[in-house]
């Protein structure tokens, strides 16, 4: 039997249903660098909400059977519901600017028609430098090396290869 | 009768294609001696992928070694 896919339906329903609406958030830490191509593994997705008590954000996730869940004593603000289980709130980014100043340097992905904003691999080098937990400097090196690899093959002095659809790609 | 071209990888093309991965990656460590071999290789293949796909890959494999640390 096929094994479900962790980032399915319902997840990418959730993430256009926030865009749609437009609310100011990005992907942040290693979901935004593994999605930027850093080879790196990651249990969640981070959300970074410019404005959590937002009302647009417990709108836009209600239309989608989901629902944002305010702090209080017991729990962190979370996310609940249909598509809610893979993604987490980020509160604090550490060695990092605004989320306004973060936002003009973040790279935009398709996803459902809708331009999804990461965090760009660079900026998160530098928040998982800054935080240095014990799990941070495990990635640091690989994403410091797909940073240097990313950088290398967009430089305008890379060799420009003929366009062939190759293995492994399905665009 | 017409022939379905097939679209999987033949010989040749695998050949090419591993030919061209090592020059990239040969061509990054040049100007980077400092990273590893392996990453580069690894973030150049997935670079081939799209977002969506690198990202799902990365949590079944986050999740798997979450169930074998347990």
């Amino acid at each position: 039997m096929a094994a479900t896919l962790p980032f399915a339906e319902n997840e990418i329903r959730l993430l256009t249903a926030l865009l749609r609406a437009r609310v100011r958030f990005m992907v942040v830490g290693l979901s935004a660098a593994t999605l930027q191509g850093a080879p790196v593994v990651t249990q969640d997705v981070d959300l970074w909400f410019e404005k959590l008590g937002d009302l647009k954000i417990s709108r836009a996730l209600q239309t989608v059977g989901a629902a944002y869940v305010p702090p209080s004593a017991i729990n962190p603000p979370m996310l609940a519901g249909a598509g809610a289980e893979l993604f987490d709130i980020v509160l604090r980014m550490d060695g990092l600017g605004t989320f306004a100043k973060e936002l003009k340097n973040c790279i935009e992905i398709s996803l459902g028609g809708q331009k999804l904003k990461l965090l760009s691999l660079e900026r998160v080098l530098a928040s998982k430098i800054a935080a240095n937990r014990a799990k941070d400097r495990l990635t640091i090196p690989v994403l410091r090396d797909a940073l240097a690899t990313t950088s290398a093959i967009n430089s305008p002095n890379a060799k420009k290869r003929p366009k062939k659809k190759r293995i492994g790609s399905t665009n | 009768m017409k022939q379905r071209k097939s679209n999987r990888p033949t010989a040749a093309s695998i050949k090419r294609w591993t030919r061209r991965l090592m020059a990239r990656m040969q061509s990054v460590l040049a100007a980077n001696p400092q990273a590893d071999a392996d990453n580069v290789r690894h973030t150049l293949i997935l670079l081939e992928q799209p977002p969506l796909e690198r990202l799902q890959k990365s949590l079944i494999r986050g999740r798997h070694t979450t169930i074998c640390r347990k």
